[in-house]
Order: structure tokens, then sequence, then C-alpha cells
């Protein structure tokens, strides 16, 4: 039995303004497995996310953190925070930093390492990410892929337990998409233990090992990554097929078999691809 | 663009600046440099050397009705009929070297070296020789037309009364330097090892003094009246005793000395010559006036080539008299040896070059003091509106400080509350009635009794508050828990300093909590005097300065705070998650990652504040701190140039104000980040 990593148990969370977007939700994330959550906008599943590094506070529910509750008054919300990488949607690169120093000041202030560690790290992360050329760059200066890759590397260099993606392809232009998803799906490989919020279903069908598909703040159907291929319920079903209606995706599809194709191997059509 | 890290080296640095900028900065140095400064103040000695047909040194001068007599070595004798200008010889008294002469009504009396004394007890009379029989003889006063008393080295005390000598010596045997008396009875010694014997019955018996300083050697004594004495040491002190008899000596803290207590060279002489005129003298030319009891001593400038020592003087009345030196030296004056200023005698101040010359140097120093004040204001104003942005958007609330306690803790910790708040809110209101106020009066209470409202405004707080504490669900869904009470306190602060005029707050912080000689104390207390130059008396000599930064210091921070907050809210709230998310704390990313951000953003505002709080400093004026505007008021009150003088002010602040915008647009443009936020261009 592999070891849970992450375990979500009857999550709650009622905003102020009287919405209830997440309504008893539950679910578990193994070491070194891929979750994706996937759903229509509004199911909850950017809330759930944030709920499980804390960025909200959910009204009920319990979130562990390999066996410790970590929504508790009492647990040292910094301390976990830096046990959970997150990536944004809008990558939340600290603009007045340069691309090293993005991925040195999480080492530096909350690990303490000495600057020149920290560099070395952050060398060796960006080049798992493939940004060691624009490591003097400003964000700014960046393209919304490389952005984003520097935002994983970021998060890589804390050496988390998990990250999680909220949305990681969502604000890119198709073209740029490829990259960012190569840098997912290679962490994959590697064993990375992730959960990943995307619109992505193609994509969350090859990287990841388990979906947990969310609609109107519940768990609406959870299983392995072929559910989509053989969704069991009637609203899987719409979902995908709605999404399958949508032209960019093909597109998309067309631009992971291409990454996939850098990456070594060709897709057989049943989603499953060898594990390293 | 490029880029290089924005640090601070690459804003100032001298190598970041482009070459069409450096030959600008060198040619405006070189024109400021070249401008020529006309040297403004001149002053020529008020002394007039007279021909005193010797060359041998003179020791002692009197005067005795209209005549000024001089006696020096070998027993020479000089005297002056017409105030000190002209001097005829006069048969000399003896051989021997005449130390010290005295004069008291009619009579006059001379003492040389071998202890003969030359009296004469009426200005037709002829001179008397009485010989002591002593010798070391430093210094004689008369009592009486024909008493006196004479005194010398250790410790020798003489009284000549009724023809006869008396041995009046006291126990102290330091070698006395001079004698002097008020009247007939009041008398005092002074001499080494800051011995001060007193008298009040003519000489017959002495008692001791305690001295300021027992290791000084007291040269010379003066009374003005039998209130208000001066004594000299040879090393420069100035001590004065203002008790009757002498009981209590101090050492002057002299002012233009940076408030030391000697002069710092050597001194031979003092003479009170009016209530507050004293004229010191010493070796190798010095000659001191002081106008006010010694507290300001001035160098009197001397005639060219005088540098002698001088021994003595005597003054006919506070404006002229005579002092006397070594090798037959003899200055006389009629305006009290005064230094005279000469160039603004008829100053034409319709000239404008003539206006400027008076003016540059009060706009100069009005220019640095505004420009101190700026400058500490800048920085507390933007230390105090950083602090009070990060305040007011600090998201703890009650909820998140007491969510960690259970309900029952919480409503334990109310009923505490609530008990002391109730007693606050009691004991504040029972104070108010002493003030006798009615109906809306009440407003005033803040003023009348600040502790009394305190308390009562604090239990008014702490009941509200600790009620709902006890009222406290599981879920502390009260409005009381989303209050954020860091927020609470600067909105206070803002609102107050925002809804006051600056000009009543100078007048309040000033002269009404007197903030200024509060901290001055404080700082005097634990760094010791300021002295009236140097590094202490810049920080806190001057407590209007002290209350003017913090001033504007205090008011600009409530307006910058606005600013500062207002860049804070334009970052990107993701920018605060990302940096959370990394485990960093919430100072710490507001301090890394939300404030580097937002600085930048509000530089331009910043830069507003900054200009406004330059013109508002002209308000400093009105607590007395000599800075350009009030400057430019005593300017009109003695040039009544109206037009010129509010200009030259006018433009001296463009100069502050422009150069204070040039560099924050330089600042701007030097730590803009490439990619972020619009700015003009593509």
């Amino acid at each position: 039995m592999v070891d849970v990593v992450l375990s979500i148990r009857d999550l709650h969370k009622i905003y102020s303004g009287g919405v209830h977007a997440v309504k008893g939700v539950s679910f578990d994330v193994h070491e070194g497995e891929s979750v994706a959550v996937i759903g229509s906008s509004g199911s909850g599943k950017s809330t759930v996310l944030r709920c499980i590094n804390r960025l909200i506070e959910p009204t009920e529910g319990v979130i562990e953190l390999r066996g410790e509750q970590i929504n508790t008054p009492l647990a040292d919300v910094n301390q976990v925070r830096s046990r959970i990488g997150m990536v944004f949607q809008s990558f939340e690169l600290f603009s007045h930093l340069k691309v090293l120093d993005n991925i040195t000041l999480g080492l530096r202030h909350v690990r303490g390492m000495s600057k020149s560690k920290a560099e070395e790290v952050a060398l060796d992360v960006l080049e798992r990410v493939d940004m060691l050329e624009r490591i003097e760059a400003y964000p700014g200066n960046l393209s919304g892929g490389q952005k984003q890759r520097v935002a994983i590397a970021r998060a890589l260099a804390m050496k988390p337990e998990v990250i999680l993606f909220d949305e990681p392809t969502s604000a890119l232009d198709p073209e740029l998409i490829g990259s960012v998803l190569k840098t997912i799906r290679g962490l994959a490989d590697e064993g990375m233990t992730m959960l990943i919020v995307t619109h992505e279903i193609n994509f969350a069908r090859d990287v990841a090992d388990r979906i947990v598909y969310l609609d109107h703040g519940q768990v609406a159907e959870e299983g392995p990554s072929s559910i989509i291929n053989e969704p069991k319920t009637e609203r899987l079903q719409k979902f995908l097929s709605s999404m399958h209606e949508d032209k960019i995706s093909e597109d998309i599809e067309n631009e992971l078999v291409n990454t996939q194709a850098d990456h070594g191997y060709v897709p057989d059509g049943t989603g499953n691809r060898p594990r390293s | 663009m490029n880029s290089a890290s924005p640090g601070i080296e690459r804003i100032f640095s001298w190598s970041s600046i482009d070459s069409k900028s450096r030959v600008v900065i060198l040619v405006s140095i070189l024109l400021i440099c070249s401008i020529p400064h006309s040297s403004g103040q001149e002053t020529i000695t008020g002394w007039n050397e007279a021909e005193s047909w010797t060359d041998y040194d003179l020791n002692a001068a009197v005067i005795h009705g209209e005549i000024i007599w001089v006696f020096g070595d070998s027993g020479i004798v000089r005297l002056s009929e017409d105030s000190g200008a002209t001097w005829q010889n006069h048969t000399n008294l003896g051989d021997a070297n005449l130390i010290s002469a005295d004069s008291y009504e009619n009579s006059m009396a001379v003492i040389s070296s071998e202890g003969i004394i030359y009296m004469k007890d009426d200005f037709e009379s002829e001179w008397i020789t009485i010989d002591s029989s002593q010798t070391g003889m430093k210094s004689v006063a008369l009592t009486g037309a024909t008493s006196l008393v004479i005194v010398g080295n250790e410790g020798a005390i003489w009284q000549y009364t009724d023809q006869t000598w008396w041995n009046r010596t006291t126990s102290f045997t330091e070698n006395l330097h001079d004698v002097d008396f008020n009247g007939d009875e009041d008398g005092l010694v002074v001499g080494d090892s800051g011995t001060i014997l007193a008298t009040d019955d003519g000489g017959t018996t002495w008692d001791y003094r305690e001295s300021p300083d027992p290791d000084c050697s007291i040269v010379s004594i003066s009374y003005f009246n039998p209130y208000r004495m001066f004594a000299v040491s040879d090393s420069g002190q100035i001590l004065y005793s203002t008790s009757p008899g002498g009981f209590e000596w101090q050492l002057r803290e002299i002012e233009s000395a940076g408030y030391n207590t000697t002069l710092a060279t050597n001194l031979s002489s003092i003479d009170v010559v009016s209530s507050s005129r004293i004229l010191f003298t010493g070796p190798d030319g010095y000659l001191g006036l002081s106008l006010d009891q010694g507290l300001n001593v001035e160098i009197n400038i001397l005639p060219t080539g005088v540098n002698t020592s001088f021994n003595d003087h005597a003054m006919f009345d506070y404006v002229s008299g005579i002092v006397v030196g070594d090798s037959g030296v003899i200055l006389f004056t009629d305006r009290a040896g005064e230094n005279e200023d000469i160039g603004f005698q008829i100053p034409d101040y319709n000239n404008f070059g003539e206006f400027v010359e008076y003016a540059d140097d009060m706009l100069l120093s009005g220019f640095i003091a505004t420009v101190k004040i700026v400058l500490f204001g800048i920085l507390l104003g933007f230390t105090i509106g950083v602090i009070l942005a990060m305040l007011k958007t600090a998201p703890t609330s009650f909820k998140n400080i007491l969510e960690r306690y259970s309900t029952n803790q919480i409503r334990a910790l109310g009923a505490v509350c609530l008990i002391i708040g109730l007693w606050l809110l009691y004991t504040g209101v029972n104070r108010f009635p002493e003030l006798q106020l009615e109906g809306l009066e009440y407003i005033f209470t803040p003023v009348g009794d600040p502790q009394g409202f305190a308390m009562f405004a604090l239990g008014l707080g702490i009941v509200a508050i600790s009620i709902q504490f006890i009222l406290a669900d599981k879920k502390l869904s009260g409005p009381i828990f989303k209050v954020r009470p860091l927020n609470s306190l600067a909105t206070v602060y803002t609102d107050f300093f925002r809804n006051t005029p600056l000009i009543v707050q100078f007048m309040f912080i000033h002269f009404g909590l007197r903030l200024g000689m509060r901290i001055q104390q404080l700082m005097e207390g634990t760094f010791g005097d300021p002295g009236i130059d140097g590094i202490d008396y810049f920080f806190y000599g001057d407590r209007t300065f002290l209350s003017a930064i913090f001033t504007l210091g205090l008011n600009s921070g409530a307006y910058q705070c606005e600013t500062i907050r207002g860049a804070i809210s334009a970052i990107p709230s993701g920018q605060m998650e990302a940096g959370r998310s990394i485990g960093l704390t919430y100072l710490g990313t507001m301090r890394l990652v939300i404030m580097p951000q937002a600085i930048r953003i509000c530089i331009p505002p910043i830069g507003n504040e900054m200009v406004n709080l330059v013109l508002n400093s002209s308000l400093a004026m009105v607590i007395g701190y000599s800075e350009l505007s009030r400057q430019g008021k005593l300017m009109i009150a003695t040039t009544f140039q109206i037009f010129s003088a509010w200009g030259l002010v006018m433009i001296s602040y463009f100069v502050v104000t422009w150069t204070l915008a040039l560099l924050l647009r330089r600042l701007e443009e030097k730590t803009k980040i490439p990619g972020l936020g619009i700015s003009g261009g593509a």
C-alpha cells in the first residue's frame, strides 16, 4: 500500500456571500501519484485546491498532510505551505525580481539557505524546467510558457511533498501550452506527487493516474484516467462531450502529440503510457 | 532597458550618469563655486593706541578724579587728563616696580614690589610714602581715605589703618593675587588654589569662601555691586557670585566657548564696567569683552601691530577707558573697546545688489534649515507612512487572533475585559465633573483631562468589545471578530492628522506638547550637553528643529500612508498568495514581495507628498524655526524690500523642490522594472 500524502475528508466551503462552493468533497492523493481534478467552471475545483494550502479557510472538513491535520488554527501555516508547492493559473512570479531571484527567495528566507547554496539549488531546478538560459531576465520579459515553467521551478525548489497546479495552462496561448505540459509530464515521470486542476482533458487523461470529476461542489465521479474514455456517470459524459466539441482542444491534442513525441513515446490511444 | 539589478549604487552612482549629465553637473558646480561671495560683514578695532613715552612694562592703571594714572616698572608714572589720548611724564616713584594701584573717593594708592606704598589723600596733595616693610606684595585696595589693605605671597594680608600696620594673615597660606573692596567694609581677596577670602569689617577679619574650582589660580576680582562679583582665573575661567558677602561662587558656563567653563586663554585681570559689561585682559594681546555678564565673550580686535600682554585697565564709565600692558602699551577707547561693524553703515536696500548682499547670508542659513527639516521630515514621514500602510492592510482580525482559543476561554477573556473596561469607564467618567463643563462643551474633555478621557474612551471600547466576546459563538461570527484592530489604530491616526490644520499641529506640538523640549531633555540626559555646534547641536541643539521635523513627519506620514496603501492595493492579490504559498510569513511577503513593487508604483504620488512637505515646511516659521520663510520675514523687517525678499525666498524654495522632483524622476526611471506597468512609450 502506497502512503497517502494528502487526504481530504468531507470538505465544505461556504463563501461569505452564502455561495456553497464545495459540498463534502473527499479524496486521497498517494505518494508518487498525479491526480487531475476536472470539472466545469464554478464546480469548486480551485476552491478545493486553495483550501489545501490554506489560501482559503474551509468552512468544514479535515485536510491531512501525511496523516496530520493541517486546517486547524494550531497548525503552523507557513511550515505547511512550504511543504506544499503551488503553481498558479496566472504564474504570479515576483515581477521585481529576476528569474534566479524568484527561485532563491523562498530558499533563502524560508529555508534559511545561504545565497550561494540557494543559487545552486535554483540552477538545478531551472535546468529541470529548461529555463537555464533566461536566469537574468525579469518575468516581464518572458513569454507565458516560460513564466509558468519558472513558476513550476519556484515550487519545485522548495522540495515540496506535493505540488498543486491551479489550471497551469488556462492563461496561456495554445502554442505555448505544450512546453508547460511537457514539464509537468516530466515531473510525473519522475514520480512527483501532484494534484492538477485542469481543463485539458486529454492532458489529464495522459498524465494523471487518477481523475476526480467535480460537479457543483461534489465529487461526481472518481477513478483511473480511463474513465475519460469510458465515463460511468451521465454528468461526466455530458461534460466530456461539451469539451470535445471545443475546437481548440483538438489543437492541443496535436500539440500534445508533438510534445509526447519529444518525450520519447507515441500515444497508443489507450491513454496509458509507460511509467519509468 | 538593461536588466541589471536596481541597487542603490546604480541609482546615484557617478558611473551610472551619462556623459551629457556629467557635463551639466560639473558646469553647475563650477558656476556655483565661481560666484563671487561678498565677505559680508567687516569689523575694525574699537581701541586706539596712545603714545606712552616709555618702553617699560605698565602694570597698573587707576582713575583719580579726572585723571588717569598709569604705573609701571622701575617706578615709572604717566598721567593723562584727556581720557587716555595723550600722556604726560610724572616724577618716578622710587625705582622699584609699581605693581598695583587703587583709588577711593579722593584718595589713591600704589604699591611697589618692595612693599612701599605711595599715597595721595587728595587730588592736589603731595605723595605720601608708607613703608609696609613687606616684600612679595601683589595688590592694594583702599578702604578709606588713609586706610588700606595689601595682600601678597603666602597668604599675607596686612591692614593699614590709624597710621599702623596690622597683620591680618589667616591660616590660608596660598599666594594671594588680588584684593578689591566695595565701599569701606566689604572686601574680597583671591589667590592660588581657588582661594577666596571675604571680609565685612574693612579687612580686620577674613573668612574662607568655598571655591567652585579648588585647583584654579584666581588672579583678579572685581565688584560690580554688593550683590554681584566677578573673578577670573589665569586659566580663563570666569567665576561669579550673586550672594551678598560672596558666600556662593559659581563657574560661568560660557556660551560663546561652547558652554565650557573656560575661555581657553590665560587671563590677567577683570573689570566689571557696567551691570552687564565685563572687560577681560590677558597675555599675548587678549582683550575680551562681554556684554552679558560673561555668557558670551567677544575678542576685541586690536590696532595693527599690538600684541603685548595686557596687565590692567581703568574705565571712566562704561564706554571710555584704557588698558595698559607690557612694553609701555596704552590703548584707549570711547566705545568700551567694542568691535566696530563697518560695511553696512548706510546700506541702500533699494539697490538690489546691496539688498542681496545683506540677504544672502540669511537666505543661506534659512535654506540649510529648510533642507534639514525637509530631509528628516521626509525620512520620518515615509517610515511612518510605510508602517501605517502595512497596519492598514494587515489582515489580522480579532478572529485570527482568537480562533486558536476555545469559546469558553474567549468568554472568560471577555468577562475579565468587561470588568476592566467598566472600571476604566467609571473612573474616567467620574473625573469629568471636575472640569465643570456643560452640554456641548464636553467635546473638549480630551483637552481638559487627557488622562480621564483616555480612560473613558478605552473603557468604552473595551466594554463594547468584551460584551461580544462574552456572547461569542463557536464560529466567532459576531461583527467584532471581523474588526481588524491594527487597521483601526492606523485609521484613528490618519483621521486625526488629516482632519486638523498643519499650522495648528505645529503650534500644538511645539508649544502645547512641547515635544521638542522633551526630546531635547531626553537626549541631553542620554548624550549630554549639545554644545553650540557639531553633531550634537545639529541633532538636538534646537528644540524648534525637533518639533518641526516631528510635526512634518507625523503629518506627512498620514498622507503618505494612504498613497502607499493605494499602491499596495494595486499589487495583484496573487502576489501575496504566491509569497505565502512558498512559506513566507505575511510580513516576510510584505517586505520581500509586495513593498518592493508597491513602492515603485507609488514613487510619483509619494514625490507629490514630498514636494508638499517641502512647501509645508514654511509653516515651521510659526514656532520660530528659522527656515526660509521666517528668514524672508526677518529680511523684510530690516529692509522693507517686500518684493525682493519674498522673490528670493520663492526662488530658494523652487531650487529645493525642483531638485527633489528631479531626483525622484531619476529614481523612478532607475527602479523601473522591465515589463511592469504602463509608463509611456511602447
